[in-house]
């Protein structure tokens, strides 16, 4: 049954193929590609989930398909005129990419799993769990309350063992030749080994700093014996109910290696930060945890990311723990279980909340790494041919590292018009006609293919934006670890960092000298429109393409301009019933807001008359861990007055290692909280909605950075270099 | 003169004007359409070509009857900056021997600058004439020696070329006002002698050549002209004269006894059996009596050299006419690869029945280097007449070329194909650049089954014509080259029969030509009527290049389902013909007799509705509409028409006053088989209509599923059905029936969208079936 519904649709696809490849003429193209958007977009008002949405993708791949048959076979230039053969054939060469990757994406998210029901509830039999926390160099109060908030969940206590991994403490560290570090590490070790112990955390550390942290966490494994390992990142910590969410579901498919969650960031990244989306838009994330990893566990393809994750003990033992040949370690473990005929599922809540990085520059470092660790696998494990794997499997793999190539075409798209402009190539050789029937109609309906698959977890364009911002310091990472596969290390990505001043990013320089560039094909284009009228045609059209680079690159001159922040942090709503002690009195309240630093509380009665900032309070709540009262000492650092009592900012001042656990469940033991933040910023604006609201964020961002630029050349400072701190690592896609 | 200079400048910055701002519209980019519409020569006022012979030659005509016409279609008018025309003439071994001199005559236009412009005739490849031109008053009637030795018996190849500048403009659109003009009168080959004129053999048949207006007459006595038996006899024979003479312009009239005199261009043929024929001869052959004989006899009522095809039987004849057509009749399955068009025009268009590399070498277009201002070039090809990739299809033309360093940008290359534009190349470069192979491409939306013609033309813009300083017209430096090393790529294209198209009828006489068993021919007895036929019967056999069995003893009723066609004077026509393809039944009466139909209701509504129509466009929401219909048809040649689902039934076709006669065509009844009818008011009006019609000019304008001949003004008019039905014509291979649904779906632009919705619809609901039983479950 199913071999003959698979050839049936074989079938029908060679129908659909034959008829895109017939040769029609451009009236027929015009009319067909009318037709199509027409279709696509009644589909996508009345009805955009299910079969239906199926049927509009079909219709969109009809079109993409006929642009691809149009482009490879009458589009080239001549071969005999190699100056415009060359770049054209790159150009076609990075179109084709990107229509491979629409096909291989439309594999993986044909049909995206729904949420998993909670099994909060029924956990069935609990097996022995380890929780990792590998470290490297953190601080340690965000060590403490990650491991607060891990001993924090909900489990039985006897079948739960926290491990802090510590690599910044290692005997190798500790006895190195250069005192001042041998020194610091050496206090790490002791410092963490007193906190682990007042949170009953087991401290663990190794000779040598092996592999990283594939090599910490092996080391981890050979020292305890739970039936599960949970991994979290030294900055993402658990919510309560991580482990009655995941455990259930190894009970229920023994050759089942992994239960991945979702990362979920309390910070922006530096796109957000700088252009001010978080609290409107999706997260970049969120359109891999929301839809992406949701696809992959269709095909049984879900992949392990570093972090808020849990694994077989017995799985791993079968590949001798954790791989440690690539820079990504995560995602190479998961493709040897899959090739072991292990099983993986994806649980798409948010469990966990962390991190990420601030800035700019360690926000591409991050990104360096996961695309050099990609290539690794691409180039060392090979996916699309591992044995082993199912063929959706080879699939998925290989459109998650495959994708990490986008630096080529995108750098290509940007400097193709470019060659039309400055040098007068002729690079794709098509009439105005067959550029609206073919190349518009097709732009369009990708477009509108994105936002099929993505529309409520990625807005129009941010794609290009992201992927923009990324190329021009990504490009040169991939071309290296394809140059030299075994060179890259693994770098620790720091994501404490703050920016205290507005200024732009140390790494911004190439985004201002492209933009310029762009901005002098714009002249040239007027230039040409006018002194070269019989070519007219062609150049409005290159130069429309080059216009439309110079938005997106005038918007990332945005996200390299570095806004100055007060609160690091970033602030959750809560809403909890508590007790605040002023002097003697107790005063009844409402917590209001938590970060990991501090929290707002509104308090009722009559207060004091002065109350100094800085004057020791207690707040009394109610855990959820062990529902106990319990006092947490704090500082007021702001008071504001109200009717019938005060709003007051306080900070936490954390004296006993319990204390860490008190804030932890304030901040990390409600994880319907993270969910309810996640779908308030969710929504499809739609293409159109999105694209204006595109243009007025690109044309603002283009402002702001001119801006920043102009108060850098007049010499304002930028002196406060980002204190790094702490760092963690963590990984994705 | 200074105003002049002055006033054509002016002229010419307004074109170049008008030029620059039409390619500044923004997206009309497609480049397909010229600056300026191909036309050839808009004559200004002053330089209207004179009327024929307007002025007597200071040379004493030798008798009509020593010479020979060399022009195969009467006059020949050498446009623009370098036009060049190559035909052959078929010689007697006596006319070879026996010519004595070329003559030349020319007029040309005012503004050809005499002193840098050049006329040059060449007979199998030497040159016999280089004069300046320099004849704008009157005609200029030169004549040279025939060296000895240089003609043969058989075909001799003629080339006629002209370099032409003008005295004062520099600009393109001047280059349309030159023109020279051949006098067909004294463009001739003399002879000593008018004996040579004497036909001995079949072959010389051959040398039947035009007359003075490049037509050519077969004469065709025939006392039993009024039998039916015997028709089918006459049309034979007229098919092999036909193939024999294979001129343009041929037409075949019958009478019972009197014949015209001879003189160039005509042929007289007496076809009876002896008894029917001796009253009529002096001497008849030696063996008719007893056997079939085809033999030229001297008459002195017929002249000499009179063919007489005899016998004691009408079988006999028959064997005498299949005797003599031997050598120009062809087996069907043998495919032609050249059509024969040599006595009109060299080189002979090969056919292309699919994939096929040709360069210019092959195709007659040798290595020019031009120093002008509008080059043109043009080389022949014939299709089949299964040809069905108009739609869809495109050509490549792969040019090696280049231009010099002071050709601007802005100039462009213009491909025509049958005069219709069809690609439009632009030079972008300044600089000059080689073009190495570059493509082309051209559409195949004029293409048409026969011989099909594509010129190039590059229009050259520099700066020195910009300024036009005195005397720059002359130009010795190239500015232009053309290699012969270019090619014509045609790509496999669909093939399949159309019907009904009278295109591929006037193209290679489909289906008829392709006829093994005798065609039926329903026609009236009758002298205008037999030569009306035979003119038709020998069209039809020059195109399609062997003598098609007739077959005239059968009943309109007999011939349901079968290819069949029918000539005869409206009246006389079988009720089911004219139903058949759709010409009204009141036309029997109404046509001929009456004037025009125009107080008739419809038109007038119609008429009137067309004018208010034009009146209101523009104006108005309405108005928008349109002109968004009129920008799409510019770009994509997207019309309202083209969303049409189901093809709508052809109206019924009633003939207007003006038209002389009609041609049509549909499929008989029953579904199989083709039926072609010619019909007029009468019978003489057929015999006319029927000679005009089958003029060169007038017969490649056949095509649609009627098409109606205006005597008044000589023009044809096509009506193009509204629903083709498709015939298998060939092989059916799967790359067949792929090109014939792409032609099919892109001249049904709403179809292809609807079949690519529905696969669409399917696959997306096998998609979402697929996705249910493989990978995981929810």
């Amino acid at each position: 049954m199913k071999t003959l519904i698979v050839l049936l649709w074989a079938g029908l696809s060679v129908l659909v193929l034959a008829v895109i490849t017939l040769p029609i003429n451009l009236e027929t193209q015009f009319i067909a590609g009318m037709v199509v958007l027409l279709a696509m977009m009644i589909l996508k008002l009345v009805r955009p989930e299910g079969t239906w949405r199926l049927i509009a993708l079909a219709f969109g791949t009809a079109i993409v398909m006929r642009y691809a048959y149009w482009r490879t076979t009458s589009t080239l230039p001549p071969i005999n005129q190699p100056e415009n053969f060359i770049p054209g054939f790159l150009l076609y060469l990075a179109e084709m990419y990107s229509i491979m990757m629409l096909a291989l994406s439309l594999f993986v998210v044909a049909s995206p799993l729904p949420p998993r029901k909670s099994r909060a509830a029924n956990p069935g039999n609990l097996p022995t769990v380890d929780v990792f926390i590998p470290t490297y160099n953190e601080e340690p109060e965000l060590l403490a309350n990650t491991m607060a908030a891990a001993k924090g969940m909900d489990y039985p206590a006897d079948k739960l063992t926290v491990w802090l991994l510590d690599d910044g403490g290692t005997l190798q560290k500790r006895n190195s030749d250069r005192i001042a570090e041998a020194n610091a590490a050496e206090k790490r070790h002791v410092e963490l080994q007193q906190l682990a112990a007042g949170l009953d955390v087991r401290y663990l550390t190794r000779a040598r700093n092996e592999h990283a942290k594939a090599g910490n966490m092996n080391n981890g494994l050979e020292h305890s014996t739970g039936d599960l390992i949970a991994v979290f990142d030294a900055d993402h910590a658990p919510a309560r109910d991580f482990l009655k969410e995941t455990v259930g579901y190894f009970e229920e498919d023994p050759r089942l290696f992994l239960v991945q969650t979702p990362h979920f960031f309390l910070n922006p990244d530096p796109v957000e930060r700088n252009l001010k989306t978080f609290d409107r838009m999706p997260s970049e994330n969120e359109m891999f945890y929301g839809v992406i990893q949701r696809g992959l566990d269709k095909w049984n393809a879900a992949f392990f990311c570093g972090s808020a994750a849990v694994l077989s003990r017995k799985a791993l033992a079968e590949t001798g723990g954790f791989s440690g040949v690539s820079i990504t370690e995560d995602c190479e473990t998961a493709v040897e279980l899959h090739a072991k005929h292990w099983n993986s599922v994806y649980v798409d809540k948010p469990l966990i909340a962390g991190l990420q990085p601030a800035t700019f520059a360690s926000f591409i470092g991050q990104r360096s790494r996961w695309a050099q660790g990609m290539m690794q696998i691409l180039r060392f494990r090979a996916p699309l041919f591992k044995r082993g794997l199912s063929i959706p499997q080879r699939l998925c793999y290989t459109s998650s590292t495959l994708f990490w190539l986008f630096p080529f075409p995108r750098a290509i798209f940007l400097i193709a018009p470019l060659f039309y402009l400055f040098f007068d190539l002729q690079i794709f050789t098509a009439s105005g006609g067959e550029f609206l029937a073919y190349t518009l109609a097709y732009m369009i309906v990708n477009l509108i293919m994105q936002n099929y698959l993505y529309g409520a977890f990625r807005w129009p364009w941010i794609s290009e934006l992201y992927e923009y911002v990324q190329t021009i310091h990504l490009l040169p990472a991939v071309v290296s670890v394809i140059l030299n596969p075994r060179k890259p290390t693994f770098k620790v990505t720091a994501k404490d960092e703050s920016i205290a001043r507005s200024r732009l990013s140390e790494i911004s320089a190439p985004f201002f000298i492209i933009f310029f560039l762009l901005v002098i094909g714009v002249l040239v284009t007027i230039y040409r429109v006018y002194t070269e009228p019989y070519k007219a045609d062609v150049t409005l059209v290159v130069g429309g393409w080059n216009l439309l680079n110079l938005i997106i690159a005038g918007c990332a001159l945005g996200v390299v301009s570095e806004r100055g922040e007060r609160a690091a942090t970033r602030r959750v709503k809560v809403s909890r019933r508590c007790e605040m002690r002023i002097g003697d009195a107790w005063y009844k309240g409402t917590i209001e807001d938590v970060s990991v630093n501090g929290s707002r509380i509104r308090i009722f009665g009559e207060l004091p008359e002065v109350i100094p900032t800085d004057t020791s309070v207690d707040l009394r709540f109610k855990t959820f861990v062990e529902e106990q009262e319990s006092v947490l000492p704090m500082g007021i650092r702001n008071i504001e007055r109200t009717g019938d009592g005060a709003i007051i900012g306080s900070r936490y001042r954390p004296t006993e290692a319990i204390h860490h656990r008190y804030v932890a469940d304030l901040i990390f033991a409600n994880s319907n909280q993270w969910t309810q933040f996640q779908l308030s910023r969710r929504g499809n604006p739609g293409l159109i909605r999105g694209t204006i609201w595109f243009l007025r964020l690109a044309l603002f961002q283009t402002y702001r950075g001119l801006v920043y630029l102009g108060r850098q050349m007049r010499g304002y400072e930028s002196r406060p270099r980002p204190a790094s701190g702490g760092a963690t690592a963590e990984s994705r896609r | 003169m200074r105003r002049l200079l002055a006033a054509t400048a002016a002229i010419g910055l307004l074109a170049l004007q008008g030029a620059s701002a039409q390619q500044r519209a923004p997206f009309d980019m497609s480049g397909e359409r010229p600056p300026a519409p191909p036309e050839q020569v808009a004559p200004s006022p002053g330089a209207v070509p004179p009327a024929e012979g307007a002025a007597p030659g200071p040379i004493a005509q030798p008798p009509a009857a020593a010479l020979r016409h060399l022009l195969p279609t009467g006059n020949a008018v050498l446009a623009g900056e370098n036009p060049q025309r190559s035909w052959s003439v078929y010689l007697t071994p006596e006319q070879a021997a026996g010519a004595t001199e070329f003559g030349l005559g020319y007029q040309n236009s005012l503004v050809v600058a005499p002193e840098i412009s050049r006329l040059r005739m060449t007979v199998n490849g030497n040159r016999l004439f280089d004069v300046p031109v320099a004849s704008s008053d009157a005609i200029s009637r030169l004549s040279a020696p025939v060296p000895a030795g240089l003609l043969r018996a058989g075909f001799n190849d003629i080339k006629v070329e002209a370099v032409q500048r003008h005295r004062t403009d520099c600009t393109i659109q001047s280059t349309y006002e030159l023109w020279t003009q051949l006098d067909p009168a004294s463009t001739v080959l003399r002879f000593a002698d008018a004996s040579v004129m004497r036909w001995t053999r079949t072959d010389d048949l051959r040398a039947i050549g035009v007359d003075v207006d490049g037509r050519t007459a077969v004469n065709l006595v025939m006392p039993a002209a009024e039998e039916m038996s015997a028709s089918a006899s006459a049309l034979r024979l007229a098919q092999g004269l036909a193939l024999f003479a294979d001129m343009p312009n041929l037409a075949v009239s019958v009478t019972t006894g009197d014949a015209p005199a001879r003189k160039p261009g005509t042929a007289t043929v007496l076809i009876g059996t002896t008894s029917e024929l001796s009253p009529l001869l002096s001497a008849m052959p030696a063996g008719a009596a007893t056997g079939a004989t085809a033999a030229f006899v001297d008459d002195s009522r017929y002249g000499p050299g009179t063919l007489v095809v005899t016998g004691p039987s009408w079988q006999a004849i028959d064997a005498a006419i299949d005797t003599m057509a031997r050598p120009v009749d062809r087996d069907p399955a043998t495919q032609r690869t050249a059509l024969a068009t040599r006595n009109w025009r060299l080189p002979e268009p090969p056919m292309l029945f699919g994939e096929r590399r040709l360069t210019f070498a092959d195709l007659g277009i040798q290595t020019q280097e031009f120093p002008g201002r509008r080059f043109r070039t043009e080389f022949a090809f014939g299709v089949p007449s299964d040809f069905f990739a108009s739609s869809y299809g495109e050509a490549n033309i792969l040019l090696d070329a280049a231009y010099s360093e002071e050709v601007l940008p802005g100039s462009h290359i213009d491909i025509y194909v049958n005069d219709n534009i069809a690609a439009t190349m632009p030079i972008t470069t300044a600089g000059g650049e080689i073009l190495r192979h570059l493509p082309i491409k051209v559409t195949m939306r004029h293409f048409r089954p026969g011989a099909n013609t594509i010129a190039i033309e590059a229009a050259l813009l520099t700066d020195a014509d910009r300024v036009c300083a005195p005397g720059a017209t002359a130009l010795d430096k190239g500015r232009f080259v053309i290699f012969d090393t270019s090619e014509f790529a045609m790509p496999a294209f669909a093939r399949i029969a159309q019907r009904p198209n009278l295109a591929a009828l006037a193209g290679t006489a489909f289906p008829y030509g392709r006829a093994t068993t005798p065609v039926p021919l329903i026609m009236d007895r009758g002298g205008a009527n037999l030569s009306a036929a035979a003119t038709l019967s020998g069209k039809l056999a020059v195109a399609a290049g062997r003598l098609i069995p007739l077959d005239l003893n059968v009943s309109p009723a007999s011939v349901a389902g079968r290819d069949a066609l029918f000539i005869a004077p409206i009246s006389q026509l079988p009720q089911v013909a004219l139903t058949q393809v759709g010409i009204s039944e009141a036309s029997r009466v109404s046509w001929g007799d009456a004037p025009p139909p125009t107080e008739a209701g419809g038109t007038t509504t119609e008429a009137t509705f067309d004018q208010w129509r034009e009146r209101l466009s523009g104006s108005g929401w309405r108005g928008q509409i349109s002109t968004l219909e009129e920008w799409l048809n510019r770009t994509f040649d997207v019309s309202l028409e083209s969303f049409r689902l189901l093809p709508s039934r052809n109206p019924e076709f009633t003939p207007g006053g003006d038209a002389s006669l009609v041609v049509a065509q549909s499929a008989a009844p029953g579904g199989t088989g083709t039926w072609t009818l010619f019909t007029a008011p009468t019978a003489a009006a057929l015999q006319d209509g029927m000679r005009a019609v089958g003029s060169a000019a007038s017969w490649a304008g056949l095509g649609g599923y009627i098409s109606s001949y205006n005597a008044s003004n000589g023009k044809v008019t096509r009506i193009e059905p509204a629903s083709v039905e498709l015939v298998q014509s060939s092989q059916g291979s799967f790359a067949n029936y792929r090109l014939i649904i792409a032609n099919w779906l892109s001249a049904n632009a709403v179809s292809y969208s609807l079949v690519l919705g529905a696969l669409c619809i399917l696959l997306g609901l096998a998609t979402a079936l697929m996705l249910r039983t493989l990978g995981r479950d929810e």
